[in-house]
């Protein structure tokens, strides 16, 4: 292997990059337009629950009770409601998340010690929105009757009080958590533009060309590499400002162990890309295999909304194997809990073992013949 | 007219099928990835690790230990005996919620003698809850049990006191339409949506650009056809390809994943025939609009990321700021998430989604008239 020769593939990619207006578009720039617009779309609070209330009791306590669930952000009343008939269209339309319904005899049954009934219909379809506010209810309601009935017999036990705290992220803001977890997501955009400029050479012919050189397999392949590794990084670089002087998200860990790691990532989406564009002809295959095989999956298996899954080992397996997944911890690691790579061990070696291991199987493949 | 359109098509099939690699990919990909990603999208979040640091070690402040290791969403996993070890498990992720218990607190809790006796006002006693805030939907899960748990703690208290009955509130829960909450039925139908998205989008977007790429354009001009005939010939076997995927992931969404189907089965296909050809008519326009095929996938990468993000799957539309709403509006897979949610769980019908349905026509008429001209004037 002649440095020379792979310096020479270096400089003719990075020619290609820089005077192909969108192929630099598509390597250095997408990255940081992509995660301005799909931070937007996480710019403001999720989780609230949306809920409906019937309440036919009408006292001063059916009142306080109302009051009491929905008296901090998590729980809003949007609407109260005259009779029954009305709560299920508004479960349908998929206005409402829950509907309370708080029967005649609510205050009456517990000024006199009985069990205070009440009734919540939930929306299933989305078990998210779904448990959260079955859970929310029946906790709230459940210590809100409890002091009630001890209130009106005049009796206390002492009361046992939660003192919450979020760690990393004080106000639960769902920006500072998506921003660095999408950042894995956008970086995707480097290794796609390599595996499409790896199957253009191929689909437009100049891999011929490149054939009758003296240039090596290995140097071919390696050049390439390094040259969308750097453009990656300086795209990386443009989406992190973005991240930070826009959307002001902290960085509470250091900026050279985060490059250092976004291009272990890089490296090891783009030994994935090396792959995949051994086995595809045209540059839509190599598109829709890409789409398929990370963009998708990335958004539900790796732990960017809900958390990796721990049930089963295939769940594992399958987000453990998605190079995202170990980035999305990563990016979220340095950037809000401050991590040193001595606490990133874990998902460093194994985006390293998968990027020297898709090198080797990619240079395993690669064959510089035609046809 | 038709023969000739025909004749195009029937060009454009005999493409697809000798594209072997595409072809495979095509149509057994979605297919497996709708599979693969459904077996492993949990049910719901469940068993996140708890590190307990218990400075009281009493039989309370087990009995909430025990409470806590209880409840579905939690798994304890973790007993430490100092802050640094909750902040070290806490910053390695290998916990996302930490529970402090103080000193003292079944003693406070016990503390006084016979429950005859009146206690009117007491200082409660405090439980310190830690929550990772990295992932916002984990945290507020744990949170939310965590509360429950607590909860439960001073209920039984409160019951074992004789103050209140053993069943002093009787909260019953209706759940509709996915009764076990199960998240999977959730999101295999969204699921579903995205991967008929990409391939329709992906299949549509490139015909024209990649053959504009390969000079190959230029032989098709010289013959008769039209631009109406173009347009209609590149796009229907996008259409029908995506449709065929859809069909498959579909009959695969019930008999393999087992997710209900409680709607019409025709307004599901209606419908998705009408989605499909708004994705199509987007991927015309990118393609007439795009000189190589590089920029067309550039296009589409950057139109796919914005439909997931818009489609209401990661964040309800109604949570946006106005702004994005009607940007949204504009999204066809939003309309269409709700409206394949709404008839496979919800079993709804016009009646409830007619504006969905109106955007979607909407949506496929504008787009169709705006792909028809574009593709027109890139002729010459």
């Amino acid at each position: 292997m002649s440095p020379r020769r792979m310096a020479a593939i270096v400089r003719k990619e990075m020619l290609h990059i820089v005077r192909d207006p969108r192929n630099l578009f598509l390597v250095a720039f997408s990255p940081a337009l992509l995660l301005f617009l799909l931070s937007y779309v996480f710019s403001f609070d999720v989780g609230q629950i949306s809920m409906a209330a019937l309440d036919l009791d009408h006292s001063a306590l059916s009142r306080a009770y109302l009051a009491n669930l929905t008296s901090d952000q998590d729980l809003q009343l949007v609407i109260r409601l005259r009779e029954y008939t009305e709560a299920v269209p508004l479960l349908k339309g998929g206005d409402v998340d829950a509907v309370l319904i708080i029967p005649p005899d609510f205050s009456e049954r517990i000024q006199s010690g009985k069990p205070a009934r009440v009734q919540a219909v939930v929306d299933g379809a989305d078990p998210f929105a779904g448990s959260q506010a079955l859970m929310v209810l029946e906790a709230r309601s459940k210590v809100f009757v409890a002091r009630a009935s001890m209130t009106a017999r005049a009796q206390m036990v002492p009361w046992v009080e939660m003192r919450t705290v979020v760690w990393y992220n004080a106000g639960l803001e769902s920006l500072l958590s998506m921003v660095p977890g999408l950042l894995a997501i956008v970086l995707i955009m480097p290794s796609m533009a390599m595996a499409l400029a790896l199957t253009r050479e191929k689909e437009t012919g100049t891999l011929e060309g490149l054939v009758a050189t003296p240039v090596l397999g290995l140097e071919y392949l390696s050049g390439k590499l390094l040259a969308y590794i750097i453009a990656g990084l300086v795209s990386a670089v443009l989406a992190l400002l973005v991240a930070v002087l826009w959307f002001r998200v902290p960085f509470r860990g250091s900026l050279l162990v985060y490059l250092l790691l976004t291009g272990v990532y890089l490296m090891a989406c783009m030994g994935a890309a090396i792959v995949i564009a051994n086995f595809v002809r045209s540059q839509q295959t190599a598109m829709f295999v890409v789409m398929l095989v990370f963009l998708v999956p990335s958004f539900f298996l790796a732990g960017l909304i809900t958390p990796i899954g721990t049930e089963s080992l295939g769940a594992l397996l399958t987000s453990y194997t998605l190079p995202t997944t170990h980035f999305v911890e990563i990016g979220r690691g340095i950037f809000l809990k401050g991590l040193g790579v001595e606490s990133l061990l874990r998902p460093t070696l194994i985006l390293l073992g998968m990027g020297i291991g898709a090198m080797a199987i990619g240079l395993g493949l690669f064959q510089k013949k035609i046809g | 007219m038709i023969i000739r359109i025909g004749n195009l098509i029937i060009k454009e099939l005999i493409q697809f099928r000798r594209d072997r690699m595409l072809s495979v990919f095509i149509l057994l990909a979605p297919a497996l990835q709708l599979i693969l990603m459904a077996q492993n999208v949990e049910r719901g979040i469940t068993e996140q690790p708890v590190v307990i640091l218990d400075q009281d070690h009493g039989r309370l402040s087990r009995q909430l230990v025990v409470n806590l290791d209880n409840t579905e969403e939690l798994n304890i996993v973790h007993h430490v005996q100092s802050m640094e070890q909750v902040r070290n498990l806490m910053d390695q992720g290998d916990a996302r919620l930490a529970v402090v218990i103080p000193a003292g607190f079944t003693q406070g809790l016990t503390g006084f003698h016979s429950p005859q006796q009146k206690v009117r006002s007491v200082a409660p006693i405090q439980v310190g809850i830690i929550a990772d805030g990295t992932n916002t939907l984990a945290a507020s899960t744990t949170l939310g049990a965590a509360t429950g748990a607590v909860g439960r703690l001073i209920a039984d208290l409160a019951t074992s006191y004789g103050l209140v009955s053993a069943e002093f509130v009787d909260f019953r829960t209706d759940i509709r339409f996915n009764p076990t909450m199960d998240f999977r039925d959730f999101s295999v139908p969204a699921q579903l949506g995205f991967i008929t998205y990409q391939v329709t989008l992906a299949l549509a977007s490139l015909g024209l650009a990649r053959e504009r790429e390969l000079g190959t354009l230029e032989q098709l001009m010289v013959t008769p056809l039209r631009r109406l005939e173009l347009a209609l010939g590149k796009g229907i076997p996008a259409l029908a390809i995506g449709s065929l995927n859809f069909a498959i992931m579909w009959a695969i969404s019930l008999l393999v994943l087992q997710v209900p189907m409680n709607g019409s089965v025709f307004l599901l296909a209606a419908l998705t025939l009408l989605f499909v050809a708004t994705v199509v008519s987007w991927g015309m326009v990118i393609s007439a609009i795009s000189r190589t095929q590089q920029q067309a996938i550039l296009f589409v990468f950057i139109l796919a990321m914005m439909e997931i993000a818009f489609s209401g799957f990661m964040v309800p539309v109604k949570n946006m700021p106005s702004f994005l709403q009607l940007f949204s509006r504009f999204a066809p897979l939003q309309h269409y998430l709700v409206i394949i949610r709404g008839i496979m769980l919800k079993g709804a019908g016009l009646r409830e989604l007619w504006p969905q349905a109106i955007a979607l026509v909407a949506l496929s008429i504008v787009m169709g008239v705006v792909s028809l001209h574009i593709v027109g004037q890139r002729r010459s």
